[in-house]
């Protein structure tokens, strides 16, 4: 063998060798990350619901957030944050009897009774209205005060309140509320408009927003 | 001759095979743009395998040093990073406001993150699983864990 080969022999060599030593650590590397593997294919299903938030600020720069975030997601992520009020899923609330108010019973009553009215208030200053209509708890709040108008839209299925309220004493239950929500079809939840914000939270099965 | 192509081939096969397990991971990319006089541009290309390879061969007081700092939210990154993967593809936050454009989401078992600014431009994307992977390790090298 010439030393032309030789030469080159060694080199090969030394090429093979260093390759065969990062394979191994290239493999090593990747198996903590391989049973994962499995469970990674983004299909899409049909049953998932994403909770979308809108904000649109009037301003003149037009500031905009949009949010969407799988309810999936958000259920297996809340039992993960432990700070503050926020343990387990669960806010605490400091005083469930609010203003003397048993925020409970309340719920309780409202669970029993049948579709209504609860509060009607018209002034020259704001409408409010509580009702239950369709099993879905409604609020609707008018404040006439303002330059412009401001309103706020809020519809909860009956459902999620009884889950957010299925804690113990002083606590919200957020991840069973969240698996109700998931249970509902379609539905706006939230929506603020005033000289200031447009608010939109909704309920669907799209991964876009609008 | 016949030597020299066996090892050729040898070496060749080894090479495409070092580079696969490298590579389909896939690759973590950070791009950072500063317009304005003297500002710095980064574009980093890393193969995602390198990393995990990387932080078992870290010494291990340096990771728990980093695991103790980021203990509070290392719970809840790992436990988005599992979860984002089961999803398609979404667009997760989205900020708009004038000429800033702050945007985060997935993109083929990527997480992206991209700043658009006049001053400055910021892309980062990196997997998933990556990112899934280091979280783990992290917790598993937090003190008490």
């Amino acid at each position: 063998m010439s030393n032309r080969n030789r030469g080159f022999l060694k080199k090969a060599a030394r090429i093979s060798a260093a390759a065969l030593l990062f394979v191994p650590l290239a493999v090593f590397a990747q198996s903590s990350t391989a049973p994962s593997k499995s469970s990674t294919s983004p299909a899409s299903s049909s049953s998932d619901r994403w909770l979308h938030v809108r904000v649109i600020s009037s301003d003149a720069k037009g500031e905009t957030v949009r949010v969407n975030v799988p309810l999936e997601l958000a259920e297996k992520v809340l039992p993960t944050i432990n700070k503050d009020r926020i343990h387990d899923g669960k806010l605490k609330i400091d005083n469930a009897h609010a203003n003397d108010v048993d925020l409970r019973a309340l719920v309780d009553a409202i669970r029993t009774t049948k579709d209504g009215e609860f509060v009607t208030v018209q002034s020259n200053d704001c409408d409010v209205r509580v009702a239950k209509e369709s099993n879905h708890l409604i609020v609707h709040v008018l404040d006439k005060n303002r330059s412009k108008k401001s309103q706020v839209e809020i519809k909860v299925p009956m459902k999620v309140v009884d889950a957010l309220f299925s804690a113990g004493k002083d606590e919200l239950d957020l991840v069973a509320a969240l698996h109700a929500l998931s249970g509902q079809g379609d539905t706006e939840l939230v929506s603020v408009k005033d000289d200031d914000n447009t608010v939109r939270v909704w309920l669907d099965s799209k991964n876009v927003t609008e | 001759m016949m030597l020299l192509a066996k090892a050729a081939i040898g070496i060749g096969s080894t090479l495409v095979l070092a580079s696969a397990y490298t590579f389909h991971e896939g690759i973590i990319r950070i791009d950072v743009d500063e317009y304005h006089s003297g500002g710095s541009h980064v574009h980093l290309w890393v193969p995602a395998a390198v990393v995990p390879m990387a932080m078992h061969l870290a010494p291990r007081e340096h990771m728990m040093c980093a695991a103790d700092h980021a203990r509070e939210i290392l719970p809840i990154a790992h436990a988005i990073m599992k979860e984002l993967k089961r999803f398609p593809d979404a667009d997760l936050v989205e900020v708009m406001n004038g000429d800033q454009h702050v945007q985060i989401r997935t993109s083929h078992g990527k997480l992206q993150i991209d700043v658009k600014d006049p001053g400055e431009t910021v892309h980062l994307l990196c997997p998933l699983s990556t990112l899934e992977d280091v979280t783990s390790q992290l917790e598993s090298n937090a003190p008490g864990a």
